[in-house]
């Protein structure tokens, strides 16, 4: 009788062991299944996105994402030199005497509309309020300036000029300028300028930008480079 | 015959047992491939549960240089990883220029690093977790070094 216990004793404890056997076996597929069945943020994370073409012959392409749950959470975690807590201290050199603080509360305060528009031969600049955002846009034709003149006095020096030649000089000296683009939302900005006299907040930023709809924040494009720094709710860039 | 049927199950049993706890944390991977004459070819599959364990190995002192070299990173790789976790299947950053080609990514939980030009090509794999791992033992031990030495108020990692 006992010896008849021992062995079924005996063979539920090898069908134990075989079933742990098997069960530590399928952990790690459990476990990669459940891996693989999280996916990747969730659909409503804002990821900010930048992408760099270069239009040289070697093609250079910089893409970067990152996801904005990710910045905030890491960027607080940094403190070097300036940066501390997530805030950036920022000195009246920086600002070069202005009071940044006073003039993006007049700003803000202010209807929609052009704050500053200048025009010269260097530089477009418009800076605007419209629909809750702030609009700068810049357009350096310094480089466009120095193709001119260099054609200019390239064009004296030469007797028989081509016109042909002239056109294409022409069609070159019109790519030499750059555009700037910023378009960002006053609530960003509000944030920005949230922490301090002397600080800037950049997670409380980051929060604000997450809040915002998706769309261009910077373009920049010029002869060499086109830029572009957008949110969308895409891990993956276009 | 009986008693070697026996024998073999437990052996059995534990291999299974051990591949399986040394396999559940993933492996890490290391191709490194120099394409010119002489250069190396490097092809490593490590598990990645044998890294933790390794560390236990390694002479205190040694660990405490290295968490005192890693220690302004560790709270930003701590909150870094922590997080990627969250993005098992993501591109952060590609660079290409010309034949040369770079990305930064997870994939299915393992941080991937891909390195590719025209004479040597890099590819890295390392789990998540094992890198949170190391961190976290390289922090404890240099907790423990700070408090042998009586300066723990100076190890503050965690602020």
């Amino acid at each position: 009788m006992t010896h008849h216990h021992g062995s079924r004793v005996w063979g539920f404890a090898r069908y134990f062991a075989l079933a742990a056997a098997a069960g530590l076996l399928l952990l790690p597929l459990a476990t990669f299944a459940q891996t693989s069945s999280s996916a990747s943020g969730s659909s409503t994370d804002r990821w900010l996105h930048v992408r760099v073409i270069s239009s040289d012959n070697r093609g250079e392409t910089v893409r970067v994402n990152v996801p904005l749950d990710l910045a905030e959470k890491v960027l607080p975690a940094i403190n070097k030199n300036r940066l501390h807590s997530g805030k950036v201290t920022i000195t009246g050199a920086d600002c070069d005497g202005l009071d940044i603080k006073a003039i993006l509360e007049a700003v803000r305060t202010s209807k929609d509309g052009e704050f500053v528009t200048v025009q010269s031969d260097e530089n477009d600049v418009r800076v605007a309020k419209q629909a809750g955002y702030l609009l700068i846009h810049v357009t350096d034709k310094s480089g466009k300036h120095h193709i001119a003149r260099h054609m200019h006095h390239s064009d004296k020096s030469d007797d028989s000029p081509d016109k042909n030649d002239k056109a294409e000089k022409s069609q070159t000296a019109s790519t030499h300028e750059s555009k700037v683009e910023v378009k960002i939302p006053m609530k960003v900005v509000d944030a920005l300028f949230s922490a301090g006299k002397d600080e800037l907040d950049l997670v409380a930023a980051l929060r604000a930008l997450s809040a915002s709809g998706e769309g261009d924040l910077v373009t920049v494009k010029d002869d060499e480079n086109t830029v572009r720094v957008w949110l969308d709710s895409k891990n993956v860039s276009e | 015959m009986i008693l070697l049927a026996k024998v073999a199950l437990g052996f059995g049993t534990t291999l299974a047992v051990a591949g399986a706890y040394t396999f559940r944390e993933g492996v890490i991977r290391v191709d490194v491939d120099e394409f010119h004459q002489g250069g190396a070819h490097v092809h490593m599959w490590v598990p990645a549960a044998v890294v933790p364990m390794a560390l236990h190995l390694v002479p205190t002192h040694h660990l405490h240089h290295a968490s005192l070299e890693a220690r302004e990173a560790m709270p930003v790789v701590r909150a870094m990883f922590h997080e990627l976790r969250n993005y098992p299947n993501t591109v952060f950053v590609e660079v290409t220029d010309g034949d040369q080609h770079v990305r930064v990514a997870t994939e299915s939980g393992k941080l991937a690093i891909d390195v590719t030009e025209p004479g040597e090509n890099v590819h890295l794999r390392v789990p998540i977790t094992t890198v949170e791992d190391v961190f976290a033992q390289l922090e404890r031990a240099g907790l423990r070094s700070a408090i042998r030495d009586g300066k723990e108020e100076d190890w503050n990692w965690r602020n």
